[in-house]
């Protein structure tokens, strides 16, 4: 018996403007709680500001974007909040916190305020003990418990990746966003912390079929299609280039969804064959990266029907 | 080594900015001597021989007066501390300077008063502000004005003379020129200052119920302006004529002011700089500033006599003060009588200018 | 080779060196001046430079105080209290001007102007406004620091990265929070450089102010001994404060290395 899948992010028929330039044009995606959704797309395309629209701090001209919570009641995002976390390529983390105050930064920021801070300084610090310990957890468990007491400028560049997620993991948000997390990073690093996003995606997994709730959903955006087809379990494809003509349009209206279908699921102790992606990997760049071939914008929808037909492995199936 | 290198280079470099230091770039026909002065009406009559080009500032450039005595003088304008301490280094030969504050000085350095320019009168004074009329009013109050300078000596002076103690009231360091404008804003506690010309004149154009309790014209001839040179300079070959070109510059502008012909652009002239004060004014200052006009006025200075009884007073001031470490040696006459004096004031420069003018 | 490192030790000989020389080319100074003067008291040798440390120290025959004690009081009250609410001043003014453009449009053009005027030069205004007192000198300091300060708050705020703010607001940020809890650590330790940058011209204003108002502090006694020629009070003086200089930078350089140890990791 198939559980009912819950929606955790709805976009609906979002544009955006830059000025008389529109860059985002009619973009629809449903994300579904305990997916890994890979978002690539050519540069420029406009995920940076579809990433911004969801976060709240640029929020979306035309359309809007909801967050459904737990028990259905939709929220409209229209500035950053806690429960959407963010983990950007670099600066994710305070140059002037160690690895566990970063982490635990989150509580203390969510749960408390200046004032409570100041004028009930004795129950302040015993909550900040608990943050601590909460937080020096969470990194023991990322195999990050040796750093917890560095600063980020003394962590490699993997590292402090790592504790940019755990900061966000902390919160136990609906959603958490990484924006090109492992661009910087060499290929062997890189590989492990991928190998860390699946393990999150294989608690999901747990959690699904003990009946709970999967408790990460995560939309990584990359320009790696190798990445996005290993670590994702669908991918997504924002592209300008699409036959927009045909929608009676003049000139060209900027990006929206071109491509959505699902992709393999690995387990981290699972060894990847990249031979087997070469024809995924076609397919993708035929429907977003291909400036010549301008085809029909749901020619590679298929996402919700390959659902229906039980194509979805993994959270999915 | 390296480091071997960059001491060697270190050091060629030093020595070659002695060497640089010490050659004198110095080929001169004349003897040149300098004379530091500052904005004063009798010292500015420097600056407006040089504006008559009677006397060129530069090294090497000779005026008219310079090639008649047959000496370089460069004329440093400064302002007066910077004339005290300029002549206290040994980097001048003469300054102008009154009789209280060459006394410093002479103590490391033989000087010898040539000339004297003119005398306070009415230059120095307190000022009050319209609640004060008697000076028993200010006692345990504070007087605001230039400490160990002319205005603290007038002060005490007047004390003096009208039965006061000193300690009785608090005189306290400030720039004469920012004490006038604390007076001329009204602030608060500025009820007292003692300061100079044009401050004198300035504070009381500028503040209609500000008025002089007192000032310099109850000790006439007590504070002198001068020219004062170095007696090592004097020593070398020029010296006299250095003095005598000097005298007569002074005296020769006296006469421009003497002249109802050019007396009025040449007071103009003194007060260009002074201060903003227009003619009119310049007029006051110059009779609160008295000049020594006439070479047989310089004489009479300088001869001793009632000067002698100021000298001491002065010279007794400085040292309970604390303005000079020990009491200076102050004698009047040649250097042949008194070799060791260090002030000495000595009236035969002005005499031999007479006769060698007759 | 430009910029080739040398060794430690060597570097240390050099730096000694060069102050060695320094004192060797004063005493030459002094040499060739009392050669032409024994008298001298302008360049004094280092046995008058004694008796100038004496005169200083010791509790003085008339006023019963001891100069170096009672000038250092007076003037460093004023630099403390003219440097806090400079950089008080300056903070509050660089967080508004680095947080909300409103401010940084208002505020902006006086501080670049401000920045370029001395206080010294504008006595007048400071005796109307605040008097003559000790508020005069601390008013001096605070003015003649703040808009450079305030510059480099600001700087320092609009240099910290955009990403580091959102990522404050998805952890459940207020506003209040994020210029409590990541803007002002974040500009601490540039905030230490430009005050040490800044020591040196408050300690300029303030004995400027001193020579030309009060009866008290470092710039009173080094115009009035200046004047009746005792250098060897002067010169003393002077390189006290340059040791006070000195030590303030280290204290500073020191509490950015204690305090924000994440900054001196950084670099």
């Amino acid at each position: 018996m198939p559980m009912e899948r819950e929606i955790v992010l709805d976009v609906r028929g979002v544009h955006h403007w830059f000025g008389p330039t529109l860059v985002l044009y009619d973009v629809n995606l449903r994300i579904i709680r305990g997916e890994i959704v890979a978002l690539v797309g050519p540069s420029g395309c406009g995920k940076s500001t579809l990433l911004r629209a969801i976060i709240g701090t640029h929020p979306p001209e035309k359309g809007e974007i909801v967050m459904i919570e737990r028990d259905r009641s939709h929220s409209v995002v229209r500035s950053p909040g806690r429960d959407r976390g963010i983990v950007y390529q670099n600066y994710s983390l305070f140059p002037f916190l160690t690895a566990r105050e970063n982490v635990a930064m989150g509580l203390m920021l969510d749960q408390t305020s200046i004032p409570y801070r100041m004028f009930r300084y004795g129950r302040w610090r015993r909550m900040r003990r608990e943050h601590l310990r909460e937080a020096g957890d969470l990194l023991d468990r990322l195999m990050l418990g040796h750093a917890a007491d560095q600063y980020p400028s003394e962590m490699s560049g993997g590292m402090r990746q790592r504790v940019a997620i755990a900061q966000t993991m902390i919160m136990k948000p609906r959603l958490m966003m990484l924006d090109e997390p492992f661009g910087a990073l060499d290929e062997a690093t890189r590989e492990d912390l991928q190998r860390m996003l699946l393990t999150l995606y294989q608690e999901n997994c747990r959690a699904r079929q003990e009946g709970q709730c999967p408790p990460y959903t995560i939309m990584i955006v990359t320009h790696e299609l190798n990445e996005a087809i290993y670590v994702g379990d669908r991918v997504v494809g924002l592209s300008q280039y699409w036959d927009w003509r045909k929608e009676g349009l003049e000139r060209s209206p900027g990006a929206t969804i071109v491509y959505d279908r699902v992709a393999p699921v690995y387990f981290p102790d699972q060894e990847r064959n990249f031979e087997t992606f070469i024809e995924k990997r076609r397919v993708i760049r035929e429907a977003a990266f291909d400036a010549q071939h301008l085809q029909d914008r749901n020619e590679y929808l298929q996402f919700w029907s390959q659902l229906d037909h039980g194509l979805g492995e993994g959270i999915l199936a | 080594m390296k480091m071997y290198k960059y001491i060697v280079g270190l050091l060629a470099l030093i020595c070659m900015s002695a060497v640089i230091w010490t050659v004198p770039v110095d080929a001169e026909d004349y003897p040149d001597f300098s004379l530091a002065w500052s904005e004063y009406p009798s010292w500015s009559t420097f600056g407006v021989a040089a504006e008559l080009k009677w006397i060129l500032p530069g090294k090497g450039d000779l005026g008219e007066l310079e090639k008649k005595w047959k000496v370089d003088i460069v004329l440093k304008e400064a302002d007066y501390d910077s004339c005290l301490v300029m002549y206290g280094a040994n980097q001048c030969d003469a300054v102008c300077i009154t009789n209280m504050d060459v006394l410093n000085p002479s103590l490391a350095r033989q000087s010898v008063g040539i000339l004297p320019t003119s005398t306070s009168f009415g230059a120095d004074a307190l000022i009050v502000s319209g609640a004060i009329s008697d000076i028993k009013q200010l006692r345990g109050k504070k007087v605001y004005g230039l400490a160990k300078t002319v205005s603290e000596y007038c002060f005490a002076r007047n004390l003096e003379l009208l039965g006061e103690k000193e300690k009785d009231f608090f005189f306290t360091n400030m720039d004469p020129a920012a004490a006038a404008m604390a007076m001329q804003q009204k602030r608060d506690g500025y009820d007292a200052i003692v300061v100079w010309n044009p401050f004198v004149l300035e504070t009381v154009n500028k503040r209609s119920d500000a008025r002089i309790l007192f000032d310099s014209t109850t000790i006439p001839g007590e504070i002198i302006d001068m020219v004062v040179v170095a007696q090592a300079s004097l020593d070398k070959p020029g010296g006299d004529a250095f003095a005598h070109a000097v005298i007569d510059a002074y005296y020769a502008i006296n006469r421009r002011m003497d002249n109802p012909e050019t007396r009025d652009d040449t007071l103009i002239g003194l007060g260009e700089k002074f201060s903003n004060l227009n003619l009119e004014s310049m007029r006051k200052v110059v009779k609160q500033t008295r000049f020594y006009a006439t070479p047989d006025e310089g004489i009479a200075i300088l001869s001793g006599g009632k000067t002698e009884d100021i000298m001491k007073t002065v010279g007794g001031f400085c040292l309970t003060h604390e303005i000079v470490p020990e009491a200076p040696r102050i004698a009047f006459g040649s250097k042949a009588d008194h070799p060791n004096a260090h002030f000495r004031l000595d009236s035969t420069y002005i005499r031999n200018f007479v006769n060698a003018a007759k | 080779m430009l910029k080739q490192t040398i060794s430690r030790r060597n570097g240390l000989l050099l730096g000694l060196l060069s102050v060695i020389l320094l004192l060797a080319l004063y005493s030459t100074l002094s040499w060739r001046q009392h050669r032409k003067n024994p008298e001298d008291t302008t360049i004094p040798g280092w046995s008058q430079l004694a008796t100038g440390v004496i005169k200083s120290v010791e509790p003085n025959s008339r006023s019963g105080e001891r100069w170096i004690l009672v000038d250092s009081r007076a003037t460093a009250g004023r630099l403390f209290l003219g440097l806090f609410y400079g950089v008080a001043g300056a903070v509050l003014i660089g967080l508004l001007m680095g947080c909300f453009p409103v401010a940084e449009a208002l505020l902006a053009p006086p501080m670049s102007l401000l920045a370029k005027v001395p206080p010294t030069a504008a006595l007048a205004v400071f005796f109307v406004l605040v008097g003559t007192d000790t508020s005069m000198f601390v008013a001096m300091i605070a003015f003649g620091v703040l808009p450079t300060l305030a510059q480099s708050v600001y700087l320092a705020v609009r240099d910290v990265r955009q990403e580091m703010l959102f990522k404050a607001y998805t952890l459940g940020a207020s506003s209040g929070e994020l210029i409590w809890n990541v803007i002002i650590p974040i500009i601490m330790p540039r905030l230490i450089d430009a005050i040490r940058l800044q020591i040196g011209p408050a300690m300029v204003f303030l004995i400027a102010a001193e020579m030309v108002v009060g009866d008290v502090g470092f710039g009173y006694r080094i115009r009035l001994q200046s004047r009746l020629l005792n250098m060897s009070v002067v010169y003393p003086y002077l390189a006290v404060l340059a040791a006070f200089g000195f030590m303030m930078d280290f204290i500073l350089r020191h509490i950015q290395k204690k305090c924000f140890a994440w900054y001196s990791k950084q670099r």
